[in-house]
């Protein structure tokens, strides 16, 4: 028995040792810099399905495989794959004079007919684009010689080239690779006339990207860019320090895979920079109006949560400061988007009388708000690969418990939540404006649209004059015009409250301290890492 | 010996049949209607009355109950388990491989957990009482008693950061599997030495050992003969390690971000992607009850004796 | 009694039986022992280290992890004892039954066993999950329908052997009703055997329903739960891996603690297991085999 003891003993001092390690310094950083002329990134998720078609794929890959006709820059639109392009005085016919001498990475030339092919197989599946208000305009495409496009609308619409230059659908791939002439069922192959190819992929492990040595605006310097498949947080985190991986960036779905504190500690350690853009979109929550069901259909409850939202504490303590607080749904820097707005800032005193005024009635101290019997009770979602999403649900969840709202936190993958946005199968859900290229046109537009916002705005007492400006502010060619129809817009959803803005976001870049020409496109979803190279010691 | 092995094989038949048959009723344990579950998993905006009929047509969820059932088993035995309903790809395109990593993950770790259970098992029993047994079965409480993932997160802290000797994550080389193989043996191997050492030490109470013994059999030949004999019971309960182990990586390869079963298992129940629950239930039961019935051969031909009970 | 002598004896299982009564007691009057309020967001505190208020210090929200930690044995360890004794009661009353009764109920319900026994106990209860969804109700139900075959076979072995002998015969030739002989003799005589089986299923299922937590299939955010600490922790784990150490440690506890006390049990309850006779060695086995299938890896 005395030896069975010294055993248990020495366990318990052994594990203490171990924690007592455990519990050290964080352990020193080796060598990040990997290979030259190569990157690894790290990704919380796959590249997933690379057809540029559909809306699956990873948008950084496909954003470095595939290019659209024209691209979208601070300065305006600029030339990409066509040299040139003529708009009719009418605005509805487009002609595009086509870069020569561009070929596709199977060899397979680009010309007008290739354009045709691929403009007219997104259109011949209509129904799951119908986000881009672009697709409802097209009538007719025709390639009027070798490098001449030609493309006409139905009538004049404004953000046609900013919605040509977008990552998807209006990009090109290979004619060849092309099933029965369509795309929507699948391709055969992913060549697209982009700076780098897809030459490997194990689903769940990583995608490598090969420099494209015929580029046509010449061979980028990195030669290799691998995508490795790796949970965020601190296995990421770990991975970098190792040089495992040597590169990470904010997602397509605006999850960064580590947080400040991580990012801080590794600029520390000399051996990565981490590099943010400016502020490019509006993290937010987005409330389900258009839920009957939902307490959430009722403003009272929307504006509650408004008031309930300690956005000063969330981007000190949860974003250390990176992020800015956001009281409107486009920051004023947005196009259009400097219009006079009624402050609400973080006021639980107001959100108490919110709710008692709209009937939702506390019984007991510190019980749930009831309304004719039923409780005031929410569901969140929150992307599972967020960890800053689940702190800012967390907290708000505990500010709401405080003024009797119940607020449940559910976390999932983030294809799930995207599913849940277009189904209405939410009361509430963490999401993000679209980004500075798509700002607000393309956000705005989405409110309509079914496979986005529709559910968030249908559901408020002026929605048929929203959706009526919203389809008049896109086919406005006054510039007066539109910018008051935009006014009216997001005052319309503003007072509403269905979009409950938190904080700016940026893109934030970490990678080697030797890595020169780091910069970011308009679009919050892809990276020019074609510009990127490593500065020789 | 060839009846018993057909007799066997026919009897886990049934089993397996009912396996199915659960299986593929799961999807109606449901509290979702699988035709909104559907739907509501491919984004469709509008669901309507028309669009549900004509779904449930399409799937072909409008017929008899028994019609579908063998129609899903006949597809199934082809490893057609149907389209995942969050990316649309077929099931067995995504299982598939990941299969292949948990299995090769679990095959190396039993291998190495037999090892290790088989060498400390037989340590012990031929010094039973003295103190190597006992610290070694204290330690094994103890191991066995560690939350696995937290054990893993001390090893990646220690292994790959501390000391920076192998890789914290993925299955890119042969150095990936040996901290996830570590954890499965540590958090498994103090069972399955309990097994071997008590299977050891009731042979070496055995009348057949006094009996070698007084005849003055080498204490070497002696030793071999109940290595042997132990092993019958080893062999059948190391069996179905591998199904087991297959089924219980779940935690392991999150941690260590292993492109397994557990990884996409667990998102697809996070996303409610119910051809992929149905197909991972089924291929690990049938796995379960594949390796049962080998145990039994195998203890079979082991121990002719048993061959007479069905 | 023998077992409470037997039990003190044995210093290793008496300590264990200490430690597991603190902690079940610790978490029962969780508001007299927590300092604090454990869903109380203080956001000021974030990761704030140890002090004389927060002794273990602050998590990521500025929450007490100190009283977090007294909370989460509500979830981590009660909640499971319940599930555990439901499957108990359930397996255990229908092991009886088959054991007493046999013929065609016997059949039936052993079938009805071979075939949850069939699914591997993890998959099983990530198949209840996926379909009830996540959360700890429906690990707690996945927990109940896996475990109760289990224990109903084991019973029903136990029971077997007595079923036929000669005093539950007078019993039955005294015109006793079966439900009577099933609780006063059965019962009794099975209860070792279901002490020292459920004991050792108890720590599994603690291992279990933390790992579930872990992965974020056990219980929503904010309630207290040690896998779910862990899990919160293991956003900073090499950043600030002290906060991996206390529920960590404190699940490592209550498992060793736990299993301690089965072993101790089985030992004490099976008086010649200690003189280590040939045959009876045998008895550890099923135990051991047992438990491989519940392990959480």
């Amino acid at each position: 028995m005395k030896k069975r003891m010294t055993v248990l003993f020495s366990l318990i001092v052994s594990t203490a040792l171990l924690a007592g390690c455990a519990g050290g310094n964080g352990g020193k950083a080796k060598s990040a810099v990997g290979p030259q002329n190569e990157l690894i990134y790290a990704t919380a998720k796959d590249i997933n399905d690379m057809n540029p078609h559909l809306y699956p794929g990873s948008m950084p890959a496909q954003g470095m495989v595939y290019e659209s006709l024209v691209e979208n820059t601070k300065e305006g639109i600029k030339p990409l794959l066509a040299e040139s392009w003529d708009i009719s005085p009418d605005g509805k016919v487009y002609t595009f004079h086509l870069r020569k001498g561009v070929t596709f990475h199977d060899g397979e030339p680009f010309n007008a007919e290739a354009v045709k092919m691929n403009i007219d197989a997104v259109q011949r599946n209509a129904s799951k684009h119908s986000w881009i208000k672009l697709s409802t305009h097209i009538v007719s495409t025709k390639a009027i010689d070798e490098h001449t496009f030609e493309l006409v609308l139905s009538e004049p619409y404004y953000p046609a080239l900013v919605e040509l230059s977008m990552t998807r659908p209006y990009v090109f791939i290979s004619p060849k690779n092309f099933i029965n002439g369509e795309t929507k069922d699948g391709v055969t192959g992913y060549n697209g006339t982009g700076p780098y190819k897809l030459t490997e992929h194990k689903t769940d492990q990583y995608a490598v990207f090969e420099a494209n040595v015929n580029y046509w605006g010449g061979a980028p310097k990195l030669k290799k860019i691998t995508s490795k498949v790796l949970p965020a947080g601190e296995t990421t985190l770990l991975a970098l320090r190792k040089g495992e991986v040597n590169f990470a960036f904010t997602d397509d779905r605006g999850a960064d895979s580590i947080d400040v504190e991580a990012m801080n500690q590794l600029q520390a350690s000399g051996e990565y920079q981490v590099i943010r853009s400016e502020p490019m979109n509006t993290k937010m929550i987005v409330a389900n109006s258009g839920n009957t069901e939902s307490p959430v259909h009722e403003r009272a409850v929307r504006e509650a949560i408004w008031y309930s939202v300690d956005r000063e504490t969330i981007s000190q303590q949860i974003f250390s400061g990176t992020e800015s607080v956001a009281d409107t749904l486009f920051s004023k820097n947005v196009n259009y988007a400097d219009v006079e707005l009624k402050q609400r800032g973080y006021d639980l005193e107001k959100a108490e009388r919110l709710l008692d005024e709209a009937g939702w009635i506390q019984e007991t101290e510190g019980g749930i708000r009831t309304k004719d019997g039923s409780p005031l009770a929410l569901k969140l979602y929150y992307d599972v690969n967020a960890s800053s999403q689940k702190s800012q649900g967390e907290l708000i969840q505990n500010t709401l418990k405080n003024i009797g709202v119940q607020l449940d936190l559910v976390g999932e993958e983030s294809s799930s939540i995207a599913n849940r946005r277009s189904t209405g199968e939410y009361d509430l859900l963490f999401n993000q404006t679209w980004g500075l290229a798509y700002d607000p046109q393309s956000t705005v537009s989405a409110f309509t649209s079914e496979a986005s916002y529709y559910h968030t705005t249908s559901g408020i007492a002026q929605k048929d004059e929203l959706y009526q400006k919203i389809d008049q502010v896109m086919v406005s060619t006054d510039e007066e015009t539109r910018k008051s129809l935009y006014a009216d817009i997001l005052t319309i959803v503003h007072d509403e409250a269905v979009f409950i803005p938190i904080t700016n976001g940026s893109i934030t870049v970490v990678g080697p301290v030797n890595l020169q020409g780091v910069s970011f496109k308009q679009t919050q979803f892809e990276l020019p890492f074609e510009q990127m190279y490593f500065e020789t010691k | 010996m060839v009846t018993y092995i057909v007799k066997r094989i026919l009897l886990s038949v049934p089993l397996l049949l009912v396996i199915s048959f659960l299986t593929f009723g799961l999807n109606h344990l449901s509290p979702l209607d699988p035709v909104e579950v559907v739907l509501h998993a491919q984004g469709v905006p509008k669901i309507t009355e028309e669009l549900i009929a004509e779904t449930k047509a399409s799937l072909g969820l409008n017929r008899p109950f028994a019609v579908r059932y063998f129609d899903w088993l006949a597809a199934c035995l082809q490893l057609d388990f149907g389209n995942s309903y969050v990316t649309g790809k077929p099931v067995w395109s995504l299982l598939g491989p990941a299969f292949l990593n948990t299995l090769k993950l679990t095959l190396v770790s039993v291998i190495a957990i037999i090892v290790f259970s088989i060498v400390l098992g037989v340590l012990c029993a031929l010094r039973e009482g003295k103190a190597l047994d006992k610290s070694v079965r204290g330690i094994s409480f103890f191991l066995t008693s560690m939350p696995s993932y937290w054990l893993a997160a001390l090893m990646i802290w220690y292994f790959s950061v501390k000391l920076d000797l192998l890789p914290t994550s993925g299955m890119d080389s042969a150095q990936s599997y040996i901290l996830p193989v570590a954890v499965l043996v540590i958090s498994y191997a103090g069972i399955y030495f309990r097994i071997v050492r008590s299977s050891m030490l009731s042979n070496l109470n055995e009348d057949y050992v006094l009996y070698a013994r007084a005849c003055g059999l080498p204490e070497g030949k002696i030793t071999a003969r109940i290595l042997r004999n132990s092993m019958q019971v080893a062999v059948s309960v190391f069996c179905m390690a591998v199904p087991i182990i297959l089924g219980s990586t779940v935690v392991v390869e999150n941690v260590f971000a292993w492109p397994g079963l557990g990884t996409l298992t667990v998102n697809s129940i996070l996303s409610r992607d119910f051809p992929m629950i149905q197909a991972y239930v089924l291929v690990l039961a049938v796995a379960f009850v594949l390796f049962n019935t080998l145990s039994d051969l195998i203890n079979a031909a082991l121990n002719p004796k048993l061959r007479r009970e069905p | 009694m023998n077992l409470y002598k037997n039990i003190r004896n044995d210093k290793l299982a008496a300590l264990s039986f200490s430690v597991i009564l603190v902690i079940v007691a610790a978490g029962l009057f969780a508001p007299l022992f927590a300092p604090h309020d454990p869903n109380e967001v203080q956001m000021e505190l974030r990761y704030a280290s140890p002090s004389w208020g927060y002794l273990l210090g602050n998590d990521h929200l500025g929450r007490c992890i100190l009283s977090r930690l007294i909370y989460g044995i509500r979830p981590s360890v009660l909640w499971v004892f319940v599930a555990l004794v439901i499957s108990v009661v359930l397996g255990g009353g229908l092991g009886l039954i088959a054991g007493y009764f046999r013929g065609k109920t016997d059949a039936v319900i052993m079938r009805i066993c071979d075939v949850m026994l069939s699914f591997p106990g993890y998959v099983m209860s990530l198949a209840v999950i996926g379909i009830l969804g996540a959360g700890l109700t429906n690990v707690l139900i996945a927990f109940v329908l896996m475990k109760w075959a289990w224990f109903a076979r084991v019973i029903r072995t136990s029971v077997l052997q007595y079923a036929e002998s000669d005093y539950i015969k007078f019993s039955k030739a005294l015109g006793f009703g079966n439900f009577r002989i099933i609780v006063k003799q059965l019962l009794p005589v099975s209860l070792p055997d279901i002490a020292v089986t459920s004991s050792s299923a108890f720590g599994a299922m603690i291992l279990q329903i933390s790992g579930f937590s872990f992965l974020g299939l056990g219980i929503e955010a904010p309630h207290a739960e040690w896998g779910m600490m862990l899990n919160e922790a293991r956003e900073v784990m090499f950043t600030r891996p002290e906060l991996m150490l206390a529920p960590g440690l404190a699940i490592v506890v209550i498992v060793t603690a736990v299993n301690f006390l089965s072993d101790g049990l089985q030992v004490a309850l099976d008086p010649k297991l200690i003189v280590s006779k040939p045959k009876l060695q045998r008895q550890e086995i099923p135990s051991a085999v047992e438990r491989k299938g519940e392990e959480v890896a």
